[in-house]
């Protein structure tokens, strides 16, 4: 037997997928997150869906352990050593103030107090050039004073490391003989890019979680082996690839969206297959949802990622999938403020106490509940009979907390409710067009991918919204994060600053791009080697270009080979499609270049990765009245597990399957796709919403 | 509140708010990807709103400078409404204005707005699309136009666009554009921002109709009455709470600049009657000779709403509505409230003592919400010369410094100014990539925050050591009178620049301009911020924290800091 395995630690549940790469078959299992010992979670949902570790030939683990360290503050005792005159270079931050009239305001505390931040005598410019040699004196003092402190872990960042790392990595060579039992990382080991503040809080953060993260994945694999199991572990990365253990261990902040991501991954691989270039990613959960841009099989990484929310956050320099996050799910509450306005999220009620309809003590309602009230999500359906849902309880709560405060007639329901949802879906769509609209891209070139527990429920209504044509269904939405788990590639992302001008230059002088691409690519490549003992099998390189003076860069894709006119007009090219305007005039500069090492992973046949029916089978066909924003329909409902591939059928419709549903409007239509994933076409003639 | 005359659902209402509120963020961030110079990228030197047909602030978008909160949008839009009518204010015109007499800000802030009009027709016109930006350069006496401390008028800080149109019918005005280029010394620079705050503009217009078009121009404007009306209604709830008094704080600002030595002083009433405020600024100094002058809009309007949004309506974006119940007194010839011809180049300097002077006098009656001072400046300074290649660099930053203490904490920072807001320091790399010198030191200015029971914030120090020869300019202000500490809390330490030159001699360089010479070095101390109560009751723990930390070097409760 040869399993390939997925499993996500989430802040309320631990998922695994096992896929069967004989039998191709897939198996599910989840359990409630043990906070106490992560590991256990991990071997109890093995054990719950009988995988024996030892028939795993890939263990692909994603976690949320390093952000949880980061935002409740259980890292390690560190200490930062940097260039003399900037040791304070974590507390000064940008100064800048996100929430302009806050006069309380204040960013999140460095992670490294200032009495256990030293400078060393070190100096080196922006050219690279050393004016001031390295002080090993100095660094045995520091060495000492370390000591004496008892800390933990040290990251050393210098000011122009991203030229030239040698004075960091002596001095970290240095430490790491001097005190071999501390967790001992360096700015440019995470970033070859400028930005003092950046680096060294991204350098502070690894070091901060180090030993922790560190322990966690060794016992975790002392755990695997004991168990017999004798294939390869690899931990889900936040740029969408997976790292070995070593790398984890190494940098473990590279994990810290571990978690959230592989949704996107796998909503990467239906792109591929699917042959679409261009794709929303959109999950809905219980708390949030997510959204990400998916560009001919590719996601953008984020610039910078701030450590719980751009407002107070601290700065990471290392890739993490862009993905924007509203506090938009099923769970989110509706409530009506003293200015009698309406609000949905961010506060939700969880899986404890849960939506009103549960019955299990929750008394304010959600949008699961308005989902509830409008027939959407069906009585007694959810999660395939397994909860039984209390429509006259969310009606109540619904009409008690919104709809009457608001002055609404008593019989009004299905208008509070179908209010509840239109405020949900503008936050949703809003955060939607913050990855397209923001970033210059026409959302109604896209096609929307929906996944979590709701976002089969409101694709629908968001696409129409939007003005987006199409809607994707993959199979087991509910379960899609774990799965997409399956997917992730081995990555490498190697990212420098280098500086050219691409305008006047004689085209032989484009050779400037050559040697630093090799040089990306070779240590790429070495890293896969060491780190996976695989070859590269596919190289992107992208340069991050923009007009001189200005700030924001857009990413070109470049060869080695590009002359400046090859990619002046690139950059022109992708720049005039983005904004609708480009100066063929103005000058043009390179500013970094990134380099994407990819080796292929095994990973399961798509065509095998759903559970939809053999043609010729029965299909029950049910009826139930649902609301839609036109009003109450009859409305067919399907169980997914029924329908083969090349159904089709016509809106108003809802498929139902275990944690999902999926709502078709009247109008639309639908067809079972030939990986089991439902194509939906978005009528265009509808009637608006209210 | 009875609904059975509405049409419109309270509900859907809030859906069209979301949708309009929305757009001014959007079209923020697509702005900052595509503005030119790092004034606008990094310091966000611009803000984004929507205004009514009438001129009136029905939301703005999140970041951006808190001075725009103030009244530029209306104020322009007041003008161009003023100069064309509603008529001839027609489906693809975009307009300009820059003009000192109405707006009242340095030259350099440039309000475009475009109409958003659903039909010809004068009840068709829905608002107006709006993008305030900081001009790198609009000409006059010196590179950059407003950072000169010694201007007499306006007409030496720039070009001045009254109500102009760039676009007419959505065809550009070439002659429009060619004037613009030649009266910049960044044509490149100006002409590309002013690409991305037309495109601004245009595509917030259209995603507005969006929202008219499917939900219907009278729903919208039924929602922004209903927005407004509450967002007031929650205003006046908050002052309604302030015991009825007048509420009076003073301060002042070195000088002008040219008469040197002679203090601009900031005196400030606060009235609160019932769930009204009036913020009388009627007693602050007579118009001044140098450009610390402001408009009544862009002076007395700007720092008095600034003031009410940092204590009245924090939360949400700016709008009409909650500013109704709060009203400016200002009589024309005051530094707030200068002529049109007076030199305005420093316009937003003053702006942040303003404001915290108008918090100062609300000290008495909101305990918990009013912190001690901030350091209360720009403390502009500029270093500009040519590098070695022999290109002109210019590097100029606002400092951050101490904010003020309060009932139950230190204070925070370093910060910019209140007037400032998600402005981001230019990373010390980057200085060094681009311009001629080197940062040696950028730390905390230990023993700089007011002492107190809660100690005030900590200023900076930077030294810039010169490679090339250069020039630096700077205006550096509240010297003479410290960011104050309330209830018994000590003064900040106030800044200054200091000029070591290479034989190790110093002169300090507060207001002016010097030249440098390569191995020279630029020292910048910033100010720190007041503190809060009897020192004598600050917690050992936090003073023995302060020690260990080197915030405070020596204990504070046994001298001054």
């Amino acid at each position: 037997m040869a399993l390939i395995v997925g499993t996500d630690i989430g802040g309320t549940f631990t998922d695994v997928v096992g896929y069967d790469t004989e039998k191709r078959s897939l198996h599910f299992g989840k359990g409630l997150t043990d906070y106490g010992d992560l590991v256990n979670g991990v071997f109890d949902c093995l054990s719950q869906i009988e995988i024996d570790p030892a028939a795993v030939s890939v263990l692909k683990h994603g976690t949320t352990q390093v952000i949880n360290i980061l935002l409740e503050r259980k890292g390690a005792r560190t200490a930062l050593v940097t260039t003399k005159g900037f040791r304070d270079v974590l507390e000064i931050g940008r100064a800048s103030r996100p929430l302009p009239f806050d006069l309380t305001y204040r960013r999140d505390p460095p992670l490294v107090e200032r009495a256990l931040r030293f400078e060393v005598n070190e100096r080196i410019d922006a050219k690279g050039q050393v004016l001031q040699p390295l002080d090993m004196e100095d660094l045995e003092r520091i060495c000492r004073r370390l000591e004496d402190e008892r800390v933990e872990a040290v990251a050393v960042s210098f000011l122009n490391a991203y030229v030239t790392p040698s004075h960091e990595d002596g001095a970290a060579a240095f430490i790491r003989a001097r005190l071999p039992h501390v967790y001992v990382t360096t700015g440019a080991e995470h970033s070859r890019e400028w930005f003092e503040f950046e680096r060294s809080s991204t350098a502070a953060a690894n070091a901060y979680v180090g030993p922790r993260a560190s322990h966690y994945v060794q016992r975790l694999e002392t755990r695997l082996d004991e168990a017999g199991f004798d294939g390869r572990l690899l931990i889900m990365g936040s740029h969408g690839g997976v790292l070995s253990v070593r790398r984890a261990r190494e940098q473990p902040v590279a994990l810290v969206e571990s978690g959230p991501i592989g949704g996107c991954i796998g909503a990467t691989a239906y792109a591929d297959a699917l042959g679409l270039d261009r794709m929303v990613a959109f999950d809905m959960g219980g708390t949030t949802a997510k959204c990400a841009l998916i560009e001919k099989g590719s996601f953008e990484i984020q610039p910078t990622y701030y450590i719980g929310g751009y407002e107070h956050g601290l700065p990471l320099r290392t890739p993490v999938l862009d993905i924007v996050e509203v506090g938009t799910g099923g769970g989110s509450i509706a409530y009506v403020d003293r200015q009698e306005h309406l609000h949905v999220g961010p506060r939700s009620a969880g899986s404890n106490p849960g939506p009103v309809c549960f019955r299990r003590g929750g008394n304010e309602p959600t949008v699961t509940d308005a989902n509830v009230v409008l027939g959407r999500i069906g009585s007694g359906a959810f999660l395939s009979g397994s909860l039984s849902l209390d429509r006259d309880a969310a009606v109540a709560a619904l009409m008690g907390k919104v709809g009457t405060p608001l002055g609404f007639a008593a019989a009004a329901e299905d208008q509070v409710a179908r209010g509840v949802l239109a405020l949900a879906n503008a936050q949703m769509g809003t955060a939607i067009k913050e990855v397209t609209v923001e970033r210059g891209k026409d959302i109604r070139d896209f096609t929307l991918f929906v996944f979590g527990g709701g976002g089969p429920l409101h694709g629908v209504e968001l696409a129409r919204e939007l003005g987006i044509r199409r809607v994707v269904v993959p199979p087991e939405p509910g379960n899609f994060s774990a799965l997409g788990m399956l997917f992730a590639p081995a990555r490498i992302d190697e990212i420098r600053t280098v500086r050219l001008d691409v305008t006047g230059g004689a085209d032989d002088e484009a050779q400037g791009l050559a040697g630093p691409l090799a040089d990306m690519e070779a240590h790429a490549s070495a890293a896969l080697l060491r780190d996976f003992e695989a070859e590269a099998v596919a190289f992107e390189r992208q340069a991050e270009m923009r007009y001189k003076g200005q700030r924001h860069t857009i990413r070109v894709a470049v060869d080695a080979r590009d002359s400046f006119d090859r990619l002046r007009q690139a950059f022109l090219t992708t720049y005039a499609h983005r904004y609708g305007r480009a100066d063929a005039d103005a000058p043009v500069e390179l500013i970094g270049l990134r380099v994407t090492a990819i080796a292929a992973a095994p990973a399961p046949d798509l065509r095998a990765m759903h559970r939809a029916a053999r043609p010729g089978g029965t299909i029950v066909r049910r009826w139930r009245d649902v609301c839609f924003n036109t009003g109450r329909l009859r409305t067919l409902v399907l169980n997914r597990y029924d329908l083969p591939p090349g159904f089709q059928e016509q809106g108003p419709a809802i498929i139902e399957e275990f944690g999902a549903t999926t709502l078709i409007g009247p109008g639309d239509r639908f067809e079972v796709g030939q990986f089991g994933e439902l194509q939906i076409t978005i009528s265009t003639a509808a009637g608006l919403p209210s | 509140m009875t609904r059975q005359n509405d049409e419109l659902d309270p509900i859907t209402a809030d859906v069209i708010m979301h949708g309009l509120s929305a757009v001014p963020n959007l079209v923020d961030k697509n702005i900052a990807r595509t503005a030119y110079s790092f004034l606008i990228s990094e310091y966000k030197d611009y803000a984004v709103g929507i205004v009514d047909g009438d001129g009136r602030l029905i939301t703005q978008s999140r970041g951006g400078l808190p001075i725009f909160v103030a009244n530029a949008l209306s104020a322009a839009v007041g003008d161009g409404l003023a100069v064309y009518g509603k008529r001839r204010l027609q489906h693809g015109d975009v307009v300009i204005s820059n003009h000192g007499g109405t707006m009242g800000q340095h030259l350099n802030n440039v309000v475009m707005y475009t109409p958003i009009r659903t039909g010809e027709a004068d009840d068709e016109l829905l608002g107006f699309f709006a993008v305030v930006m900081h001009w790198m350069d609009v000409g006059g006496i010196t590179i950059g136009s407003c950072q000169s401390p010694f201007t007499t008028d306006v007409f030496q800080e720039g070009i001045q666009f009254r109500t102009v149109k760039l676009l007419a019918g959505g065809e550009r005005i070439e002659e429009m554009f060619r004037m613009i280029a030649e009266n910049t010394r960044f044509p490149k620079l100006v002409l590309g921002d002013v690409d991305s705050q037309i495109a601004g503009c245009l595509t917030g217009r259209d995603m507005v109709l969006d929202v008219a078009a499917r939900y219907g121009s009278n729903a919208v404007r039924t929602s922004v009455e209903r927005f407004w009306a509450r967002a007031e209604a929650a205003t006046r709830a908050v002052i309604a709470s302030i015991p009825d008094g007048v509420y009076r704080a003073s301060s002042f600002l070195d000088d002008d600049g040219i008469e040197r030595g002679k203090p601009v002083e900031i005196n400030v009433r606060v009235v609160i009657d019932g769930d009204e405020a009036t913020v009388d600024l009627s007693e602050v100094a007579a118009e001044l000779k140098g450009p610390l002058n402001a408009g009544f809009q862009g002076g007395a309007v700007a720092a008095a709403r600034m003031a009410a949004k940092y204590v009245f309506s924090p939360d949400g974006p700016a709008n009409d509505g909650a500013f109704r119940p709060i009203k400016v007194v200002c009589p024309p010839g005051r530094f707030l409230s200068a002529g049109p011809t007076a030199p305005i180049g420093g316009s937003g300097f003053t702006i942040p003592s303003v404001v915290d002077t108008i918090l100062r006098a609300l000290a008495a009656c909101l305990r918990e919400h009013i912190p001690a001072a901030h350091h209360g400046t720009y403390s502009v300074h500029v270093i500009d010369g040519r590098d070695a290649h022999g290109q002109l660099f210019q590097h100029i930053e606002s400092a951050a410094g101490g904010w003020g203490a309060a009932y139950d904490r230190d204070g925070g920072g370093p910060f910019r100014s209140m007037a400032h807001g998600d402005t981001m320091e230019v990373p010390v790399e980057l200085q060094e990539a681009s311009h001629p010198y080197l940062v040696e030191y950028a730390r905390l200015r230990p023993d700089s925050g007011g002492i107190g029971m809660f100690r005030g914030g900590l200023g900076l120090e930077k030294a810039y050591r010169m490679m090339q020869p250069g020039r630096v300019t700077t205006s550096i202000e509240r010297t003479a009178c410290p960011p104050w500490g309330l209830e018994g809390g000590g003064e900040g330490v106030p800044g200054r620049v200091e000029i070591e030159r290479a034989d190790g001699s110093r002169e300090v360089l507060l207001k002016g301009e010097a030249s440098v010479r390569a191995g020279d070095r630029v020292l910048l101390f910033t100010a720190g911020g007041g503190g809060f109560g009897d020192p004598a009751r600050r917690s050992r723990k936090a003073i023995a924290a302060d020690l260990k930390q080197g915030y405070v070097t020596h204990n504070p409760s046994s001298g001054s800091g």
